[in-house]
Order: C-alpha cells, then structure tokens, then sequence
C-alpha cells in the first residue's frame, strides 16, 4: 500500500513534484559541477607541481636563500680581438648552477638519513648561455665624409671607417644534471621517454643526454645525434616528453656530467625527497630543517601556495564562488521543496484527517509524506547528478586552458634581465609558466555527496511535510465538510 | 455501548467562547440506530467526533464498552478507530489516486493485514455494497453513489462494532440517497451495528427509531416506538 500510495500520488502532483526535484537538480548539479572543476584543479595542480617536482617527490631541499655577493657569480663572456681578417666564429659558453647557489652532495646523504625520508636524490639544475659569432674590423676608406684622421680641417686627405661589427647569436638553454642511480625520483620522472631510451644506472660519468622533446623538435635533435655543452659532446640516446607543461629541462645529462661542466664539483642544486607516509610531510620537513642547517624545504603543500595565473584565479573562483553558490542555490531547493511539500500536504488535510480517522497512526501517515518527499528528493538527484555530469563532461570536453605561474623569488642573482624564463628549472627559486587544460572529473566522492544531498533534500522537505501532517487531527477529516 | 456523560466541547475563536456541546447526556445501546438531527453549528458533527474518537470533550465521559475514549492515550484511541468504528463521510472523503479496492484496504492497513487477505476482504466488501465490478476504478471514474458505496465498504470491511456517518446523503440527490440510504440500513441490520447518522434531511430522520436533536449545544432525544 506504502509504495502503490507513494508512486499513484507523485503521478498525480508530478508537476509539483517535477518543480520541487527540478530544484534540487539544480544545487546537486551545481555541486557536483562545482566539486569536479575543483577536482580538476586540483589535478592541474599537481600536473604543475609534478612537472617541476616530478612523480613521488613530496618536498626538495634547496639551499637557504643568501643576500647577493655583488656580481662576482654573473656570467661573464671573453671575445678576444684578433689582427688578421679571420672570419672564424668565437663563441663562449658560461654553464651556471641554477640561481647560483649549490649545495654539498653530502646534503643529499644528511637529508636522507633523517627520520621519516624513505628516499632522497640530488640533482643539479644548470643554465648553459652560448654567446657564439664574429666580429669583423672595420675597413680605413679615403673620401669626403667620415672622421678625420689626420690634418687640419679642410686641407689633406680624409679618411673614414666603413664596414666593421659584431654578429653574435646567444643561445639559452637549461641543462639538468640527474642522478642516473636513482631513477625513480627527480624530474625526469615526470617525463615519458617517448624515443631511444634513459639512462641506465651504470651511466654516473657516461657522455649521454636525454633530450626534452620540445628542444629537440627546435634543435632538430633525434636519438642518435649530438649535442655540445662547454665543448663536451653528448650522445643524444633518448627524447623525454614532458605529461604535462614545461620539461623541467631542455637536456638532462648524468650527475657527474652536470657537475664537471659547471665545475660545481660535487654539488647539487635540488635534493628531491620522498616521504615514508605522506601524512608526516610536516613532520619530516621540521626534521630536515632542523638537522640539516642553511637549507629551504619545500613541499608541495608550500609550492602549490605559490600557483598563481588564471590556473589560480578559477581555483579562487571554485572554491569560493562556486562552493557559495552551490551552497545558497541548496538551501534555497531544500527551502523550496520544504514549502511545497508542506503546501501539497496543506491541500490533502482531509484525506491525511480520513486516514487518521480510519485508524491510520501519525507516523504511518507522516512516512507516507517523507516517502514521497524522499522518492521526490532521488528524482532531483537522479536529475542532478545527469545535469552535474552533463556539466562535468561539457567542461573536460572545451577544456578551457589555465595558465599558472609558480615560483617565488626570481632567478637569484643577476639582477633584472639576468633570470627570465631561462632560469626556470627545478626549485624553489624557479619562477615558471605552464598551460594547463582544465578538466572536470567526476569523483565516487562527488556522486555519493550528490545522493546524499538528495536523500537530505528529500529529508529536509519530507521533515516540513510531516510536521504538518502529523500535526493533523482526524476531526479535520469531518471538520472541512462543514 | 456508548454512555455520554456531561460532555461539552468549548471552542475559543478569538474573544469569543462558543459551546459546541454543553453537558451532553446519551446512551447509546449496542445494535441501536440513532439519527441525529439540528441547525447547522448546533454540535451535530462535533457529537459525531466524540463518538468516533476523532476528538476529545473540553470535560464528561465519552464510554464506550466501558472505556472512556476522552481520556485514552492517541496510540490507543487510534487503536479504537481502526478496530471498532467505521466512518462514512458527506464528501466520501476517498483516496483520489487509489481505486475502489484500494480505497477500502486503506481501511485494513492499521490492523496489520496481509496485502492478499487485504485485497480479498476488499473485494467482498464492494461486492456486498454492488460494486464487484467496479474494483478497479478510481473514484472519478464512479458516480457520487458508487463513491459513497465505496466509502461504505471502506467502513465496514474491518467489521466495526459502531458505523458513525455524517450526512452520508448529504451530496446525493434524491434516487442516490434512497439507494444509499437501503445499502445502509441493509448493512446496519447484517452487521449488527450501532449505527450513529447525522442529517439535514427531515425525511430521513422521520424514519429513525430514535432522534436526537441537537441545538445550541444542547441535545433532546426522541424515541419512537415501532419505528
């Protein structure tokens, strides 16, 4: 009787039950489009992260940030002027640890003897800058115009320079030395190697790089080719392929490599470090800072704050906007359904008095309304969570594109012009912009979160319902007759 | 049995006091058939909720077979209502989105009967009203008559001890009232009721063994003798 009731009356105030479901679709899809999109930025987050981080790396150490020393650490590039009339080209390349500042390789031993650090790797992040070109000299010509060489003005010869310059072609490009020992942690990681292979473990000191697939599709760079750091030559044995943004590096080369290019002689610029429970991040990073003196820790945590662009803005937007207006657009259904089924339980006050009459018990009768309300409530939600994922798809499938910058402090020393883009890299010091494609996907979180909120929807207007009803008297039954 | 004892319902609308029953005395024996008659806002249908159970007096005794239903907790006056009084309404008072048949199990749900037997005992009780071929009608799809032969069904398919109707011809014309007005009378004598019906119509009540009438609050009963 409960159920043939509960369905012949929602057939027959199905608009009713069409107006009150039709508004809670409308907060359960608002929340569910909501949540998702703040799902996936914060999946886009983490792609962020992960392209500077890498796969597994939950904080780096850096080294402590120092005052700059003046410009002793500033690139400098030698030219020297030559007699003859050589055409040869000169060129210069300065190859500088990443913000100039570096830590021992020992660091990297220390932080991972700390408690709580399942593993740690060293990496050496590098900004290689090649000045290459030619100068040529300039050429004395006898005639009218030009300077005076010699004489009194308006009588002799004259004499004027013509022709002569510099033609100089600066290439920038960043280079991150890896440890090839520990291949599961550090950048590369985030990276798929799309051609050729990684580097095997044995390969500390071997004369080998992997190239990110964007520099080699510039540089024209395949498995197999070569390619010259400091006058080093490098055997291009695979092309990494970054999954999202930016690789963190145009070309990744051993450790050692790094280190003797740089002449950073055991030094790193990034410990990557994984923790043994992601739960004692905070923990961990309290015990390295304490333990391993002049050093930056930085988690993911600290470098998503960082995030900013218009990555961030629709993450503000989501989180605030977005949960606002899911929230009031709720409240306001829940209110709505509440009154209606009130009002639909305020024009049945005779058949609810009959039924209490006839011997009915209130919470017989007030079940019958809270069931209604309740299968009123699931329609919404069925409905919401087709609008929701409809939303949710509409989204992933425009997938607008959110820019995020991240990073802090500049490129360290250099001054302004001296850490662009160019200095990006790994590390806390970096200041980097990626693109990244929002997507909305839809979590068994956000779906039993959209049932729950129709059955309490349901709840919320069957409680007003059966308030009223059980409030009814049978004499009502008679007492609308008179 | 019923034995009324002094009872009054007091009513407050606003500053005013009205007394819809003022010290009411009645005894109504088992098997009786009584008609009460009065102007309209005299107390006829505030009488009927005594008797029924639907309300309790503002003071006196409203006993039936020795327990005073004004003084029973809700849980077991309901209790009373769905066991022992079948009610009959002027406006049929039916489920709209439930047929005939399931109109009169509405009245077997409290007494926690299986839906079979529900459906069965539902399907006699139309029958036995000349509904057998109408049980799955809804009740915009009957005439009044067949609305209200329903409601009789639905009255006394749990086989109550008293039927309380209240101006049951009330929306019927003339040929319907008579025919439901048989039903009822046939019923009343299978049944072994008590059988309480308030009414407008004066021809009606000439025909009650005994009449009740009430004004003001105030009842005067009249018997009469080889009605």
């Amino acid at each position: 009787m409960f159920f043939t009731y509960l369905r012949r009356e929602l057939r027959r105030r199905r608009k009713a039950a069409l107006v009150v479901a039709s508004g809670l679709a409308l907060g359960i899809a608002l929340v569910i489009v909501v949540n998702s999109v703040s799902n996936g930025m914060g999946r886009a987050q983490e792609k962020v992260l992960q392209s500077l981080y890498g796969l597994g790396t939950d904080m780096t150490v850096t080294k402590a940030a120092t005052p700059a020393s003046g410009d002793a650490q500033r690139p400098r590039f030698r030219f020297e002027a030559k007699d003859d009339d050589s055409e040869d080209k000169q060129s210069s390349d300065r190859v500088m640890a990443q913000g100039f500042t570096t830590l021992p390789a020992s660091t990297v031993t220390e932080v991972a003897g700390q408690k709580g650090v399942s593993s740690a790797v060293g990496g050496l992040s590098l900004n290689v800058v090649k000045v290459s070109g030619q100068f040529t000299r300039g050429q004395f010509q006898q005639g009218d115009g030009g300077v005076e060489m010699r004489g009194k003005p308006g009588a002799g010869p004259r004499y004027r320079i013509e022709g002569g310059g510099a033609d100089f072609d600066v290439n920038m490009y960043t280079v991150y030395g890896t440890d090839v020992t520990q291949p599961a942690l550090g950048p590369l990681t985030s990276s798929e190697i799309t051609s050729g292979r990684t580097f095997k473990t044995t390969e500390t000191n071997a004369k080998v790089a992997v190239a990110d697939a964007a520099y080699a599709k510039e540089k024209k760079l395949r498995t197999g080719s070569t390619v010259t750091i400091k006058g080093a030559t490098y055997e291009v044995i695979g092309i990494a392929t970054a999954s999202s943004g930016d690789a963190a590096a145009n070309l990744y080369i051993p450790l050692k490599q790094a280190q003797k290019l740089s002449g950073e002689k055991d030094k790193v610029t990034t410990v990557y470090v994984k923790a043994t429970d992601s739960q004692q991040i905070g923990a961990v990073k309290s015990a390295i800072r304490k333990n391993v003196p002049g050093t930056t820790v930085t988690t993911s945590a600290d470098l998503a704050k960082t995030v900013s662009g218009s990555l961030s803005t629709a993450a503000d937007l989501a989180a605030g906007v977005g949960k606002w207006l899911s929230i009031a657009v709720l409240v306001a259904a829940f209110l709505v359904a509440g009154l209606l089924t009130s009002s639909a339980v305020s024009r049945r006050v005779r058949e609810f008095g009959t039924l209490k009459a006839l011997g009915w018990k209130s919470g017989r009768v007030t079940r019958q309304v809270v069931g209604e309300a309740v299968v009123n409530g699931l329609v919404g939600g069925v409905l919401g969570i087709a609008l929701g994922l409809a939303g949710a798809y509409v989204v992933t499938a425009v997938s607008p594109t959110l820019q995020a910058q991240l990073g802090g402090s500049g490129g360290g020393p250099g001054g302004p012009g001296g850490g662009g883009a160019f200095l990006a890299g790994p590390g806390r010091q970096a200041a980097k912009s990626l693109e990244v494609a929002l997507t909305a996907p839809v979590s068994a979180t956000t779906i039993a979160l959209a049932v729950g909120l129709a059955v309490a929807g349901g709840l919320i207007a069957g409680a007003f319902g059966g308030w009223r009803a059980s409030r009814l008297r049978p004499a009502d039954a008679l007492r609308r007759v008179e | 049995m019923y034995e009324l004892r002094g009872v009054t319902k007091r009513y407050t609308r606003g500053k005013d006091v009205v007394h819809a029953l003022d010290g009411v005395d009645l005894t109504i024996g088992d098997g009786d058939r009584l008609v009460i008659q009065g102007p309209t806002g005299g107390g006829k249908s505030t009488l009927l909720q005594m008797l029924g159970g639907l309300d309790r007096p503002t003071s006196g005794e409203v006993v039936l077979d020795g327990t005073d239903l004004a003084e029973l907790p809700e849980a077991r006056l309901t209790r009373v209502r769905s066991e022992n009084i079948g009610f009959v309404f002027q406006s049929f008072n039916l489920i709209p989105t439930l047929t005939a048949q399931e109109n009169v199990e509405t009245a077997l749900v409290p007494l926690g009967i299986k839906a079979a037997d529900r459906r069965e005992r539902a399907a006699e009780a139309l029958k036995s009203v000349g509904l057998g071929e109408r049980l799955g009608h809804l009740p915009s799809e009957l005439s009044g008559g067949q609305q209200q032969r329903v409601a009789i069904a639905r009255a006394l398919v749990k086989q109550p001890k008293v039927l309380l109707a209240d101006e049951p011809t009330g929306n019927l014309d003339e040929s319907m009232r008579d025919e439901i007005m048989d039903v009822l009378e046939r019923m009343w004598k299978e049944h072994g009721l008590t059988f309480v019906m308030v009414t407008h119509d004066s021809a009606l009540a000439k025909k009650a063994p005994r009449l009740a009438t009430i004004r003001k609050g105030r009842i005067t009963v009249t018997e009469k003798t080889g009605a």
